[in-house]
């Protein structure tokens, strides 16, 4: 479960996110949609502990994989050397490694150098790392940007398979609706770091307009 | 779990030409200024090998230092490792451990320099290992020094100088000493300190002002990571 409470948390006097309520059940897909800068990422480091929010209080059931919105990977090590580690760090047994491997296909580049795959295939790697354990809570932000069209019907599948299969609460920051509608039971709106929305799946019909509306309303607000 | 730290650590920094250029400069500098040291004093001393890589050491080591933890910042995966959640101080230790054996492996081939000295000569071996000793505490500390530095900045040249800077100023403490703080200052010196023990002493004093520093650095740079959660 992934749960925020009135989340609220300031840089240098500028509020990024204010008063957040979200709660993502296990098995659900909860889509983060919001224009650039609205605390999406804000929100997801104060939920991981990343960052101490001002205000708020937030409960994530462990082990929790995170996928940032860099590509988070070690390049001096090689894709293996790079899994071999987080599953250490995280208490995971290494041969999981080859489990999220398959899962996110990059079982054939286990063997090289990060520094030598290409950025999809990074971003790759370190979706698997994400996977390791296999997490009870999945924080995904942007997980597919950087991948071609077939790795993100590839990517969304994994994502798919984490919350059904393996019964993870899945919360992902996406700015594409498309995607949100693709795979999500439900997607959250955030504008200047507030929830304005919260829609289920049943009306994403009409998902881009109530989404250009919500923007516009609170950007005049 | 510092284990796998450490084990990164090492792997991710041999997998970098720094340790290699850092291992060719200070052998061929250090190499060259204590042949040329033996030639002027006309004898077989290994005494002024300590001074000369110890300054090499505090200009040096800090290149070692400098992405360790600004580097992991910069790319997101230290927000992977605080995600888990990773504890600072085994993130810290154990980073200090990687680039402290690292920095021995660099400086590894100076302990030919005695070893070849005892084929011209009869060295005093007492003063060979208090002097290296001396050197692996000058290690410690300014690798603490440069963790520090690393952690309180995502860039790793501002590291790296910052680090530079610290080691040189507590390098140079005792020549620029004036009446009234010549106590206190000289005190903050690794080269008065280093001087002792490539003297042939283990003063416990001086052994404890290398600790002091590596554990007070090692400490804050725990306190500056867990910073970036507020």
């Amino acid at each position: 479960m992934i749960e925020a409470r009135g989340l609220a948390r300031s840089f240098g006097g500028r509020a990024a996110v204010r008063g957040v309520d979200l709660r993502v059940e296990p098995g659900e897909i909860v889509g983060f949609v919001g224009p650039n800068g609205a605390g999406k990422t804000t929100t997801m480091r104060c939920l991981l502990g990343v960052l101490r929010p001002d205000t708020g209080s937030t409960q994530v059931t462990r082990p929790v994989g995170y996928l940032p919105e860099q590509l988070a990977v070690y390049e001096g090590l090689s894709a293996r050397g790079h899994l071999r580690y987080l599953a250490r760090m995280k208490g995971v047994a290494v041969h999981d490694i080859d489990r999220v491997a398959q899962l996110t296909d990059v079982a054939d580049l286990l063997g090289r150098p990060i520094s030598r795959l290409s950025r999809g295939q990074r971003q790759r790697v370190a979706l698997a790392g994400s996977l390791l354990g296999p997490p009870a809570a999945l924080v995904l932000d942007e997980p597919t940007q950087g991948l071609d069209p077939a790795q993100v019907v590839a990517a969304r599948d994994v994502i798919r398979r984490a919350a059904r299969d393996d019964r993870a609460a899945v919360l992902f920051s996406t700015h594409l609706l498309a995607e949100a509608s693709a795979i999500c039971d439900r997607v959250v709106v955030l504008v200047a770091g507030r929830v304005v929305a919260d829609v289920e799946r049943a009306a994403f019909g009409d998902l881009e307009e109530r989404f250009l509306r919500l923007v516009g309303e609170a950007t005049l607000a | 779990m510092i284990r796998a730290v450490v084990r990164k650590e090492l792997a991710v920094l041999w997998a970098s030409p720094l340790p290699y250029a850092v291992a060719i400069v200070f052998n061929a500098v250090a190499g060259v200024l204590f042949v040329d040291q033996l030639v002027g004093r006309r004898q077989a001393v290994v005494q002024p090998l300590f001074p000369i890589a110890g300054f090499l050491l505090v200009v040096l080591v800090p290149v070692l230092t400098m992405r360790a933890i600004a580097d992991e910042e910069r790319s997101g995966t230290l927000d992977v490792l605080q995600s888990i959640p990773v504890q600072a101080a085994t993130l810290v230790a154990g980073k200090w451990i990687g680039v402290v054996s690292t920095a021995a492996a660099v400086v590894a081939p100076c302990l030919l320099m005695p070893l070849l000295l005892s084929w011209w000569g009869d060295p005093d071996w007492g003063p060979v290992v208090t002097g290296f000793l001396g050197l692996a505490l000058v290690v410690a500390a300014t690798a603490a020094i440069g963790l520090l530095a690393s952690a309180c900045t995502s860039a790793q040249a501002v590291a790296a100088i910052v680090a530079m800077f610290v080691g040189l100023v507590l390098w140079f403490a005792q020549s620029t000493q004036t009446a009234s703080a010549a106590g206190a200052v000289a005190r903050l010196s690794i080269s008065d300190r280093l001087h002792s023990f490539a003297g042939g002493a283990i003063d416990s004093a001086d052994a404890g002002f290398f600790v002091l520093i590596t554990v007070s650095a090692l400490v804050a740079a725990t306190v500056c990571v867990d910073a970036r959660r507020r």
